[in-house]
């Protein structure tokens, strides 16, 4: 019992390996959280996960971590402020070379509070979920904005 | 005693205690406005397909802001409240499709003629000077 549970964890960590090195980074970020699931006996640590990459393959019902079935892929802090500084260049009031993380959008970048809003609401529509003014008044900065959506999100690391 | 009347005219003014509309405090009027200029910016390219405009939308949103600009020195929120429920009356007109294509273009109708100030338009007018 306790050697199929671990034939198990060797699969999944053969597959998740697997993927590393012809994967993209966003299945290896999906794959560390469901990874960790199966260290259930305390098996190996992250770092060692290299160690498995000359395993041969194991054959048998595989369960597949790492597909996505048409949802977009899972959000990681730098993804977010890729996005976020992306829509933000695209924006024409603002000058892409002033722009940083940590720019005031209204001392630093010399917006006003409408130009604020809609911002934000270029931000709700990248993202896909509605960000109530209450909140959004206080965003003054990229850096602020993608806090607030990883918190909504749950992303973290 | 002019002065001193003066004086409690200015501060009565100040402090004066009125019936709130809808907010109690000049951040929630402002909240109002922004949620105004929200509803209308996500409206205007619907706008612009249903009543067949021949302006684009980034029109559109210059007209909007430009029509929000108008109103920015105000600072009672009482007025902002007023103007708001406006606004909000213009909104559902416009979603409900109640107005028509004239009444939208009405915001893009300039108002007056220029004066000319320039020495060649007050020619075409015909001062000669």
């Amino acid at each position: 019992m306790a050697s199929r549970a671990l034939a198990y964890c060797m699969r999944s960590f053969a597959r998740s390996t697997a993927r590393l090195n012809h994967g993209n980074a966003f299945t290896r970020y999906a794959c560390a959280p469901l990874v960790s699931k199966q260290r259930a006996l305390g098996v190996t640590p992250c770092s060692q996960r290299t160690r498995w990459t000359e395993l041969v393959r194991i054959s048998g019902p595989s369960v597949h971590l790492c597909r996505h079935y048409g949802d977009l892929p899972p959000l990681t802090l730098g993804n977010i402020e890729e996005r976020v500084m992306y829509v933000l260049k695209l924006y024409d009031k603002i000058s892409p070379e002033k722009l940083q993380t940590s720019s005031h959008f209204m001392k630093d970048l010399g917006l006003d509070s409408l130009d604020q809003v809609e911002i934000i609401m270029a931000m709700e529509d990248e993202f896909g979920f509605e960000i109530p003014d209450a909140e959004a008044e206080k965003l003054m900065t990229p850096a602020e904005i993608v806090q607030y959506i990883a918190d909504k999100k749950d992303v973290y690391e | 005693m002019m002065a001193s009347s003066a004086a409690t005219r200015s501060g009565a003014a100040a402090f004066k205690a009125v019936k709130p509309i809808f907010s109690r405090d000049l951040s929630e009027a402002r909240r109002r406005a922004r949620e105004l200029y929200r509803a209308w910016y996500r409206e205007v390219p619907n706008t612009v397909h249903m009543f067949q405009l021949d302006i684009t939308p980034q029109q559109g949103h210059e007209k909007l802001r430009e029509m929000f600009d108008r109103n920015r020195h105000v600072t009672d929120p009482r007025v902002i409240d007023l103007l708001v429920i406006k606004g909000k009356m213009e909104l559902e007109e416009t979603i409900k499709v109640w107005k028509q294509k004239t009444h939208i273009m009405r915001f893009f109708h300039q108002t007056e003629a220029q004066r000319p100030d320039d020495f060649l338009s007050k020619f075409y007018q015909g001062h000669d000077a």
